[in-house]
């Protein structure tokens, strides 16, 4: 019963709200012609902005390639001191890591040649002539310079 | 994604229904047409690219968005120039009259009797009138839910409030336009 009245109600409610909106809907439809023309100029100006903003991506994507990364939305086309600036970075950076290359070798060599440097000048410990495979090197060795 | 020629049919569709929209929140013409461009513009510009199904949902959210802007807008410039406006607002020439509006709708009915027009110049006036003075939200809900033809559902997304709101708002709008128009002697 109670469920009956509420869409009784609703229906009501739906009924009354639709004739009404219906005499807006009439009101909509002979707007002043000034304003007409202003809101058919403001759609045109509308569209065309989509449309602008779509060709823009477009271009800046096929013409500038990965430079189009370094352009942090612009839409403005790069010119050549764009491009230089684009691409400056990049050779930078490829200089920079042959230098810490080359610069990494030579102090890996140093250290290396300072490992060995400290062996052969150390004095040898007595625990160093109980080892067989050291006095076999001794013995190999005193051979070769008799030899000689 | 929507094509050129759908986002443009979909405004024209859209666009004075807005216009009517936004004038019964501010009253103000110039400030309606300025809110209702800006929608479109927003629209194009940020989601001309969606599917032609979704474009009402999301003109509906940012026509709601640039009004309340605009409220937000004339409420910090009232705060610094509240002297200034009030000798301003009194000899404005841009103020609306809602009999602008009606004049050419009675003008342009050919075939209605001139009484018969100006009875339902009348009611739209006196509807309109009524729509004005509900409250913000009661008013929006009862727009999009019947004007708009949105379902509960919709309404309460573009609205950003539960299903239950929006019921509520289209109820209390309903009795209220009821209640005022029965007073006024007007029957639909």
């Amino acid at each position: 019963m109670m469920n009956s009245h509420q869409k009784r109600a609703d229906l009501l409610q739906d009924r009354f709200a639709l004739k009404t909106v219906a005499y807006l809907s009439a009101a909509t439809v002979d707007l002043p012609h000034d304003i007409s023309e202003r809101l058919r100029a403001g759609r045109a100006q509308a569209v065309s902005s989509r449309k602008i903003a779509k060709m823009q991506t477009a271009s800046n994507v096929v013409n500038t390639g990965t430079a189009a990364a370094l352009t942090w939305g612009s839409e403005e086309r790069l010119g050549w001191w764009g491009r230089i600036g684009a691409v400056l970075p990049l050779i930078a950076l490829a200089v920079g890591l042959l230098v810490i290359n080359s610069v990494q070798d030579d102090n890996r060599a140093r250290e290396l040649a300072e490992v060995d440097s400290a062996l052969l000048t150390d004095v040898l410990p007595p625990a160093a002539f109980a080892d067989p495979g050291f006095v076999q090197f001794l013995k190999t060795a005193r051979q070769t310079t008799t030899v000689e | 994604m929507a094509t050129e020629q759908e986002l443009s049919d979909f405004l024209k569709s859209v666009e004075r229904r807005a216009f009517k929209r936004s004038i019964y929140h501010v009253r103000d013409q110039e400030a309606a047409l300025d809110i209702v461009q800006d929608s479109m513009m927003k629209l194009a510009q940020h989601y001309g690219d969606k599917p032609p199904a979704e474009l009402p949902m999301l003109f509906q959210r940012i026509l709601s968005n640039t009004t309340l802007d605009w409220f937000r807008r004339r409420k910090t410039r009232n705060a610094l120039f509240s002297n200034m406006s009030e000798f301003a607002s009194a000899g404005e020439d841009g103020d609306f009259d809602l009999l602008e509006t009606l004049e050419s709708l009675t003008n342009s009915e050919g075939t209605e009797s001139a009484q018969e027009a100006t009875e339902r110049a009348q009611v739209l006036r006196g509807i309109e009138v009524e729509i004005q003075a509900l409250p913000a939200r009661q008013r929006e809900a009862f727009l999009m839910r019947y004007w708009e033809e949105m379902d509960v559902a919709e309404t309460a997304a573009a609205m950003g409030c539960s299903e239950g709101s929006v019921k509520t708002h289209c109820s209390r709008a309903v009795h209220a336009l009821s209640k005022a128009l029965s007073a006024k002697g007007i029957k639909l």
